[in-house]
């Protein structure tokens, strides 16, 4: 199930965490366009002559930046050209990043229109005062209605929640949970804060005036992530994500199951899986430099990695035990041995005490293992001991 | 040989030593202003260049010729001598000393005297060297008014006449010939009888990967020859002379050493520990009966533990070690085990300094990523059965009741400090269980504290602490003065109640409780919090003295987004990989390699 992601580079307003490539100025939003269609042709020109290159697509996921901030005459185009250089599955997962506010039932109508199936909406909170220090530019109000319109247009809603906030409690965090439960969403992703270099966040922490959440808070906050999504019927199926059965969402999926996503736009990233060799290239995270390569007829690749077998390894055990497990069969074929006989000790603690479960096919995280996944990641990985 | 003067320099860190040395050089003609391009010729190890210490001893011969002189009275050959400028290395020092028959006492004059100069100026007395004073650093505006009381407190020191002192600046040239006369006219010529059997004193040497050992002596009595069949008095081997010079900026062949001169010679010396400071090298046969007094066998004061950072590295550690002693024969190793950090080696050291440069060299010129622990001294044990054993290493320390007495070796300190520090001063030294002796004052300002302390009080930061708590004005020196009995006791630690052999001390009672506290403490903040609580504990035998407790992790993954950029993530899972190799095991519990030097980062 290969996948087409686009990356649209403007924000009206960047948030204080984020660490995506984005710009303020909106004003080249045209051009851009013209680039993307044209990178979609080139990077279309380019795979065809690719024998290891996905013959057809299952999903799409605009993703940014705020997608939502393209109209859907200029999301049509891009879907046209999609459409006319690559095969699209009928029943294919279309996603769009949404901000919550400031969306009308014309423009959702015009997306779904164009064959938009899902939205996700980067909500993060139900409280203003958590909005404000976020620097999020709707308030709990425009969200809760953002999203009650979208559901009258769109039965496939997700939620991003955000916790571990500066001084954001428990039982804050819980209210956030159930009031995007009761909003009627089935997909709820909740990353906990992450203070990343080079965001304006991170330089409030080095200054002092904030600082991060206790580890053992945050911990907390996990726990009851996962206990109260549980208990009204969603399934954890990553480290940060939960959907009622069915509502997975099938891009994010082919991120951690190893698919190939071919990517658009600035500072995107792209996979691809041949039976031959196995390839990660990102572009570059520069609007201008951007526009330049793709306006001049190349494609703005800043890098590109050819994945050993050790990497490939080492991406199967750190994605599996994050998402839906480790594939047993996948292991084998590229080390050559089972998990069980890779990592004897790490893999009969983990299934002995509960971390984890050992399937015929998969090894894959419990709900009490999912809070060390990074840490099992490595000890499977360092190998026998 | 009655043109030849063999002195070496004595000063302070920073008191001038080097470039004096430089200007010297510079005016013999030794080298030119050209080549001067790298102040301080001596020190060419970069170790020694970063920290303004000379470590190895190096020579260096020099023709003067005189002013206004003809003839015989008109060229001299001048060898200077340098000796290393640290307590760690004193025996080399006094073997260096017994090279020359004259010594320049440098002294800055913003500074006065130091006890390190003190030390080895007593050292020079000792050996009958003919000292000459001289006041550095006297062109600098601050020596305007320091400058009176530097020259009482030396007159003080030497009890010599004002107008012995020569005063100098080698930064500026200034009193530059003055020295060389004096060096000439008030050192004497050596001593030795030409006619008589060969004696050299061994006093340097160097290991060179295709001549063997390089060896540099003094020759006493005799000439050392090329070809000449030499023998090693103390350990007895026996070489052909290969090859024999003089040492310039480099080494010059003159297949030949005079009698009182200095100079190398190689003899194709495959292991270096048959070149030992202090031997006397004699012909093979009609040699001379006794050897040149003042011989000592090195013995390593500081010992610990060296391991390789990733166990498989055991092997090149060995090997690095082994290359290493090729240069430095003062470090010894014998191979040990820990259950805490694998296979490695328990070294011995002349003092912490050397252990410093020891490891620094490991890591530098031997690409090896090394773990120390914590360096302690040799103890002297009396078994309740009456046997005595030696123990470098505290896991050695037989159990409680099989101990009769413990010793361990003192020091007579000596520190040298402006009076206003004295009570500070005093202070750390009795937190050091340190004995006062004596206070004596060098001027109205300055004094002379002597105290009795034992060696494993110092070892760690002693001097750190000193120089902290006297502003940086406090000088120390030491000497060993012998083994004596102490209410000692190993101190273990235990994680998860399994004993960390690495972490096992060997204090005195009264300090136990204290060090326990803090190392449990700091061992809280160094181990990484694990999946399970880890009880981190002091005891002294079956008593626990003192505990902490590293509380469970409850989450360890990073729930964030980070859609397509899976590299990314990837590096970080290697990183953590790379660093969990590291990580050292003792039963359960994963330790990093800073926690088994956490001693030494700790505040008092």
């Amino acid at each position: 199930m290969p996948s087409l992601y686009l990356h649209i580079p403007f924000c009206e307003r960047k948030c204080i965490y984020c660490n995506f490539y984005s710009v303020e100025n909106l004003d080249s939003r045209q051009r851009f366009l013209q680039a993307l269609l044209r990178e979609i042709d080139l990077r279309a020109d380019q795979l065809a002559s690719d024998p290891e290159a996905p013959t057809t697509y299952s999903t799409i996921f605009f993703g940014g930046g705020t997608p939502s901030l393209l109209s859907p005459e200029q999301l049509g185009s891009i879907m046209e050209a999609l459409r006319r250089r690559f095969v699209i599955e009928p029943d294919a997962e279309i996603t769009m990043e949404c901000n919550p506010g400031a969306l009308t039932e014309v423009w959702l109508s015009g997306y779904r229109a164009l064959g938009v199936n899902r939205l996700s909406f980067g909500v993060q909170s139900f409280h203003d005062d958590d909005l404000q220090f976020l620097s999020r530019i709707h308030t709990a109000n425009e969200a809760r209605r953002g999203i009650t319109a979208a559901m009258r247009v769109f039965d496939n809603v997700s939620l991003d929640l955000i916790f571990a906030l500066p001084g954001q409690t428990t039982e804050r965090w819980r209210s956030n949970l159930r009031e995007g439960v009761a909003l009627g969403t089935e997909h709820i992703s909740a990353y906990a804060l992450i203070f990343e270099e080079g965001t304006p966040l991170n330089a409030m922490r080095l200054s002092g005036n904030v600082s991060p959440a206790p580890d053992d808070l945050d911990a907390e906050m996990y726990a009851e992530t996962m206990e109260t999504l549980a208990e009204h019927g969603f399934r954890q199926y990553e480290v940060s994500n939960y959907a009622k059965p069915g509502r997975e969402c099938r891009h994010n999926l082919g991120y951690w199951e190893r698919q190939t996503y071919i990517s658009f736009g600035p500072s995107a990233h792209s996979f691809l899986r041949g039976a031959d060799r196995q390839e990660r290239w990102a572009n570059v995270s520069s609007l201008t430099a951007y526009l330049q390569q793709a306006e001049a007829g190349t494609l703005p690749v800043a890098s590109r990695e050819l994945l050993s077998s050790q990497l490939v390894l080492e991406e199967m055990v750190m994605l599996g035990l994050r998402s839906r497990g480790v594939n047993r069969a996948e292991f084998r074929q590229v080390a050559g041995c089972d998990l069980t006989e890779y990592a004897p000790n790490t893999v009969a603690m983990l299934a002995e005490q509960g971390y984890a479960t050992l399937s015929e096919h998969l090894l894959s995280m419990t709900p009490k293992g999912y809070p060390f996944a990074d840490r099992f990641a490595v000890e499977v990985l360092v190998g026998k001991k | 040989m009655n043109n030849i003067r063999n002195f070496c320099i004595i000063a302070h860190i920073d008191h001038g030593k080097s470039t004096l040395a430089d200007r010297l050089l510079e005016t013999t003609g030794r080298v030119t202003a050209r080549e001067m391009t790298t102040n301080q010729i001596l020190d060419d190890n970069p170790l020694e260049q970063e920290r303004g210490i000379t470590i190895k001893l190096h020579a260096i011969q020099m023709d003067y010729r005189r002013p206004n002189s003809t003839g015989d009275a008109a060229t001299y050959s001048l060898n200077l001598i340098d000796t290393p400028g640290h307590v760690d290395f004193s025996y080399e020092v006094s073997r260096s000393l017994a090279a020359c028959e004259g010594a320049l006492l440098v002294v800055d004059a913003t500074q006065g005297v130091e006890a390190q100069t003190i030390a080895n100026l007593y050292l020079a007395i000792d050996a009958g060297l003919e000292i000459i004073p001289v006041i550095n650093k006297i062109d600098l505006p601050s020596a305007a008014t320091t400058l009176e009381g530097v020259k009482q407190q030396v007159i003080d020191l030497l009890g010599c006449k004002e107008e012995e002192m020569i005063l100098a600046s080698a930064k500026a040239g200034i009193g530059i010939e003055e020295i060389l006369e004096a060096i000439v006219q008030r050192i004497p010529p050596p001593r030795g009888n030409p006619d008589a059997p060969l004696r050299a004193l061994i006093f340097d040497s160097l290991f060179d990967s295709y001549r063997g050992t390089i060896t540099y002596v003094r020759v006493v009595d005799g000439t050392l020859r090329e070809d000449d069949k030499v023998k090693f008095m103390y350990t007895g081997a026996e070489f052909t002379v290969e090859e024999a010079g003089m040492l310039h900026m480099s080494r010059v062949r003159t297949k030949a050493i005079p009698c009182g001169g200095v100079g190398y010679f190689t003899a194709a010396i495959k292991d270096v520990k048959d070149t030992k400071v202090g031997d006397t090298v004699t012909l093979s046969r009609g040699g001379a009966q006794d050897p040149i007094p003042g011989f000592r066998e090195v013995k390593p004061m500081v010992f610990a533990g060296i391991y390789p950072a990733i166990s498989d590295d055991y092997e090149t550690l060995r090997d690095s070690l082994a290359k290493l002693t090729l240069n430095d024969s003062a470090i010894t190793y014998e191979p040990e085990t820990s259950t805490a950090l694998g296979f490695g080696f328990r070294c011995g050291f002349l003092g912490m300094l050397h252990m410093e440069i020891v490891q620094e060299r490991l890591e530098r010129e031997f690409n090896q990523t090394i773990v120390t622990t914590i360096p302690n001294v040799e103890y002297q044990v009396t078994k309740t059965n009456g046997e005595q054993i030696l123990v470098d290493n505290p896991a050695d320390l037989p159990p409680p009741g099989l101990i009769d007495i413990v010793e361990e070796p003192y020091i007579r300190a000596q520190i040298i400090c402006p009076a206003e520090y004295i009570g500070v001063v005093t202070k750390l030294c009795i937190e050091r269980r340190g004995i006062y002796k004596n206070t004596s004052y060098l001027s109205s300002t300055r004094v002379d504290i002597t105290f009795e302390i034992p060696l494993a009080e110092v070892i760690f930061d002693f001097y750190d602490k000193l120089k902290s708590a006297s502003r940086g004005y406090a000088s120390f020196d030491y000497e060993v003065i012998g083994m004596r009995e102490g209410d000692l006791v190993k101190l273990d630690i235990l994680l998860s109640n399994e004993p960390v052999d690495a972490l096992s001390i060997i204090i005195h009672r009264d300090k136990a409780y204290f060090y326990g506290r803090k190392l449990c403490a700091k061992l809280r903040e160094l181990i990484p919090r694990h999946m399970f609580e880890i009880p981190v504990q002091a005891a002294i035998g079956a008593k626990v003295i003192a505990r902490e407790t590293i509380k469970a992790l409850r989450k360890d993954v990073l729930a964030k987004c980070y859609g397509g950029d899976i590299s990314r993530k990837r590096k970080l899972i290697e990183k953590q990989k790379e660093g969990k190799k590291r990580m050292k095991q003792v039963g359960a519990v994963e330790i990093p390699q800073e926690a088994f030097l956490a001693v030494l980062s700790m505040d008092e």
